[in-house]
């Protein structure tokens, strides 16, 4: 059990960091398929593994770059902390069902917004690890 | 510069959306967050990137964190295990990254993603 949690963590990790999306949209997924977790239990695992700033090293190549906008990112961060916690004064209380079902469209809606995101233009640089501490 | 406060206003409003999803669906927000600050802002897509993790770099879904745990939605022992693998996955992730097709990775893991969100919402709703 407690080598397959720390392989999966790999592996969900090793997809963040080749397609720079967030590790919620992976996580929350793989916990409830192949953990066989509860949604809510899910979901609050995976929170948890997102509160550390696993983004650190990847912000490091924009900053030096110049491509962060600081007082947005400040502003950002105020409202996704309200938001967030609005969030989840909604899901605790609603069904596991529901709550799986409004998963599996919000994982709909993610995968347009992947499919559209267009490269970035320096190839390499900056491929690494965009938004890996994103979403 | 009532321009520049009524965008901030904007930003700020945008996030709280994006802070509801993550709260909602126990994600970062940066999936979101991005193509908003790109569409709606007029970011770059680097910018809007950089911005992006910037924004994540406190703990933004501590709120929403501490409301799952409170209602015993949190599996401390996979999440303390899972941690490290993701960190050392990503660092691995990013290295394998310089050398794959980016863009036909993104593709097939979206179309991956498309169907794993249709199978679970049909899952709950419709049995």
């Amino acid at each position: 059990m407690t080598l397959i949690v720390l392989f999966l963590g790999l592996a969900v990790g090793v997809l963040v960091g080749l397609l720079g999306i967030g590790g919620g949209v992976v996580l929350v997924p793989a916990l409830v398929y192949l953990l066989h977790m509860d949604q809510h239990m899910a979901q609050g695992t995976s929170l948890l593994i997102l509160l550390p700033p696993v983004g650190l090293g990847a912000l490091r190549e924009y900053w030096k770059q110049g491509q962060v906008d600081l007082r947005a990112g400040i502003l950002c961060a105020l409202g996704m902390l309200v938001g967030g916690y609005l969030g989840g004064l909604i899901a605790v209380p609603l069904a596991s069902r529901h709550l799986k079902g409004l998963f599996g469209c919000f994982l709909i809606l993610a995968a347009f917004l992947l499919w559209r995101k267009p490269q970035p233009q320096s190839t390499t640089a900056t491929s690494a690890g965009q938004e890996s501490a994103g979403a | 510069m009532p321009d520049g406060a009524l965008r901030s206003v904007g930003i700020f409003f945008a996030a709280c959306v994006c802070g509801i999803a993550s709260g909602l669906f126990g994600i970062g927000g940066g999936t979101l967050l991005i193509p908003f600050l790109a569409l709606f802002f007029a970011f770059g897509q680097h910018r809007a990137q950089g911005t992006s993790l910037i924004a994540l770099i406190p703990p933004t879904g501590l709120l929403a964190f501490l409301a799952y745990a409170k209602a015993g939605y949190v599996s401390w022992k996979v999440g303390l295990l899972l941690i490290p693998g993701v960190f050392v996955g990503g660092i691995l992730g990013g290295w394998l990254a310089k050398r794959l097709p980016p863009r036909r990775m993104r593709q097939v893991f979206a179309g991956m993603m498309f169907a794993l969100g249709v199978w679970q919402a049909a899952a709950a709703w419709w049995r």
